[in-house]
């Protein structure tokens, strides 16, 4: 009997408790859930000025904002999407794209943008947000990549300083510039390749010296497969390329991400977020170069966290007014500033001093309107690219086989696309 | 009669109620779900349909060498870390268990790598093995050495990469056997200790013929727990070397980890996972059967 009581009464508190999450709107105002990633301060700061900027310009709609951990993001998503919690509004890192538009939560954007706002975004954002020809996603940044260094010490080798992607090192002419430069180095390594970061960054980072070598992660006009592409002799080349830089000792572990500041490298491999601290410590001396060309021409990455909408009908249209608010050239500005990257709109790079024609970082906004920077593969199959591509990377830096790892990474993606019979 | 003890074991019943419901919630439900699961080729989100693959998943897991990497690595450092730890912890409990100047300073010193989260520990010990002559380890050798220390990068190191999560493992969990242990030893009647003392045991006698049997149900109960503990590796790995360099420091846990979340293929973390229970399993009843035998002989 007790026992049963017992139940009932544990049934009865489960219940209740279940209940007491369900919150009760107030009349006439909407409340709009968004989830955003938990990123630098600044750019937080920013996000969070902005939304309330936009509600209180609102009557009938109140944003949210919850912050999620970057290193979990995704997994957090699809733990959402499963029970069925999904925000209405949802950032997320520009290649998962293609993966939530198949899985279906995310609404196409064509109809709650007007088309001259559309023709204001850069093409890189319209590209990174397009799938299956529509419009999911819009960026409010994009992102630049290419290597920071110290005038001085680069002229001091006796190096020619490239201004523009198409006068980039070559990849022979970067191996010499870091032996010369090594020879002047304390404990020889002068590069920095931002081992510290997690995940995402090695295949953002490092698969554009795959495409510079005429290689790729997959073959993206033909079979759609990895086999073939991702272990070509290509991508095997421009690897092996890197890890004789990493055993020839050149590059710095940088634990502390602090290797470029602190004077230890010469050279940074990095992105835009990295501008500002570099010049406060770098000052005037401080040059962004574009990434060594394996043969195919200098490429660069691509792509950054941008905004979907999960939710239907009045709601939908409400996100809508939030994604046009935050598109207006001054909002744009305003996160742009805050966080150093390139602006997503035309009317905004116009009047931005980083980047425009003058700007010390004209270099990524060019590699962005100029075809040298490549979007990462628009497939639902990406998250799985991307993690056979981190792994093969970490093991390239351990020094293992490039061929073998590659080999097997290609495998590791094609099983998964033959297994989602080539995600229909 | 019959009527009393229907109520007693009725009562029995009622208390051990709450503890069956949580391990079937939390423990069968989630393996008997996981063991369904890892039949069939469920991935994370996808439109697609369910489809039943029989034993495909562990065809795969156990056709490539990762995962047998993953276990052997589990191994290893069950081996290494549940003798060690527990023996540390022995060493330091019966430091700690006499009246001595600033007790609860020391107590709680040693207790305290328990209480951080092991997130936290991780990132502290990856800066205690950064690489180069800076790195605090590797400063601190060159020191000790006398400069004859050669700078290792500790978390890249095939070699030593896995010893370093060890260190940190036995650093961060230390302090809880040793209060388990503490516990063990304050229970020990005094009068046993007087008695032997008056029959002229020496210290080493007396900890070897009262201290350490009287503390026989503790000492199992830690080498089980730290056991499983250590079947379940993951926080370390997946902050301090991700697996690296090369497979070896990943764990079944870790592979379970990536496969499910990293890559979406909730069906073969699942297998993982299956897998790695049927292990834990078997090595938690092995040890009871080895500590039992003993008992017997003894």
């Amino acid at each position: 009997m007790r026992e049963q009581v017992m139940l009932l009464v544990i049934a009865v508190l489960l219940l209740v408790a279940g209940c007491a999450e369900e919150q009760g709107e107030q009349p006439g105002v909407m409340k709009l859930q968004a989830w955003v990633h938990a990123g630098q301060q600044a750019e937080r700061l920013v996000l969070e000025e902005q939304v309330a900027r936009f509600n209180r310009r609102q009557q009938g709609v109140q944003l949210e904002l919850t912050l999620i951990p970057e290193r979990s993001y995704n997994a957090q998503i699809q733990a959402a999407a499963l029970a069925g919690d999904l925000p209405d509004l949802l950032e997320f890192d520009g290649p998962y794209l293609a993966n939530y538009v198949w899985q279906g939560h995310l609404r196409p954007l064509d109809d709650l943008l007007p088309s001259q706002l559309k023709d204001d975004l850069l093409p890189s954002i319209i590209t990174q947000g397009t799938y299956r020809g529509r419009l999911f996603a819009v960026g409010v940044f994009d992102s630049g990549l290419g290597l920071y260094g110290r005038r001085s010490q680069l002229l001091a080798t006796g190096a020619r300083i490239p201004a523009r992607p198409d006068e980039a090192w070559g990849a022979e002419e970067f191996s010499r510039l870091l032996k010369e430069l090594a020879k002047g180095d304390a404990d020889g390594a002068v590069l920095d390749l931002k081992f510290n970061y997690p995940g995402e960054w090695f295949t953002y980072a490092f698969s554009p010296i795959v495409q510079s070598a005429g290689g790729d992660l997959l073959d993206r006009r033909h079979s759609g497969k990895a086999a073939g592409v991702l272990d070509s002799s290509e991508s095997v080349g421009a690897l092996t390329q890197l890890q004789s830089w990493l055993a020839a000792g050149y590059v710095d572990g940088n634990v502390d991400d602090a290797a470029f500041v602190s004077g230890r490298v010469a050279l940074s491999w990095a992105g835009h977020w990295e501008y500002r601290r570099y010049k406060e410590m770098v000052g005037d001396d401080l040059v962004a170069l574009p990434l060594p060309d394996f043969g195919y021409g200098s490429r660069t990455g691509q792509g950054s966290w941008c905004w979907g909408i999960t939710a239907t009908g009045d709601r939908a249209k409400a996100a809508g007014t939030f994604l046009r608010f935050l598109l207006r050239p001054a909002e744009v500005l305003a996160m742009s500033g805050a966080n150093g990257a390139v602006p997503a709109t035309h009317s905004a790079l116009a009047q931005s001093e980083l980047y425009g024609p003058r700007g010390p970082l004209h270099l990524f906004a060019e590699q962005l309107s100029g075809g040298i920077s490549v979007t990462r593969p628009r497939t639902p199959a990406y998250p799985v690219i991307t993690s056979a591509f981190q792994q093969a990377f970490h093991d390239i830096r351990h020094g293992a086989d490039v061929r073998t790892t590659l080999q097997r990474a290609a495998a590791i993606i094609d099983e998964d696309i033959a297994d989602n019979k080539g995600y229909p | 009669m019959t009527d009393d003890r229907h109520g007693r074991t009725l009562i029995a019943w009622f208390f051990i109620a709450p503890g069956l419901l949580g391990l079937a919630l939390f423990v069968a439900l989630p393996f008997l779900l996981a063991v369904g699961l890892s039949c069939t080729n469920l991935r994370l989100g996808s439109p697609l349909p369910l489809e039943f693959v029989g034993f495909e998943q562990f065809r795969r897991i156990f056709s490539e060498p990762t995962l047998l990497r993953a276990l052997a690595n589990n191994g290893l450092f069950a081996l290494v870390v549940v003798p060690l730890q527990t023996l540390l912890a022995l060493g330091l409990a019966l430091l700690l268990n006499r009246r001595l100047a600033g007790l609860i300073f020391f107590r709680t010193i040693f207790f305290m790598p328990v209480v951080f989260p092991l997130s936290l520990v991780a990132v502290v010990w990856v800066l205690i093995f950064a690489p180069g002559i800076n790195g605090m380890l590797n400063s601190a050798l060159d020191v000790v050495s006398l400069g004859a220390w050669q700078p290792r990068d500790f978390l890249h190191d095939p070699y030593l990469a896995l010893p370093a999560i060890m260190l940190t493992s036995i650093w961060q969990g230390m302090g809880f056997q040793m209060v388990i242990i503490l516990a063990g030893l304050q229970a020990i009647n005094q009068e046993l200790y007087e008695a032997a003392a008056m029959d002229g045991a020496g210290r080493w006698r007396q900890f070897v013929n009262i201290t350490l049997p009287q503390l026989r149900n503790t000492l199992i109960f830690v080498v089980l727990v730290t056991t499983v503990l250590a079947f379940r590796l993951f926080d370390q790995v997946q902050i301090m070397t991700q697996g690296g360099p090369r497979n070896a420091t990943t764990t079944a846990m870790y592979e379970a980890v990536q496969a499910a979340f990293g890559r979406q293929q909730v069906g073969r973390g699942a297998a993982i996972t299956v897998v790695l229970f049927c292990v834990a399993v078997a090595i938690t009843c092995l040890q009871r059967r080895i500590i039992r035998q003993e008992r017997q002989v003894s």
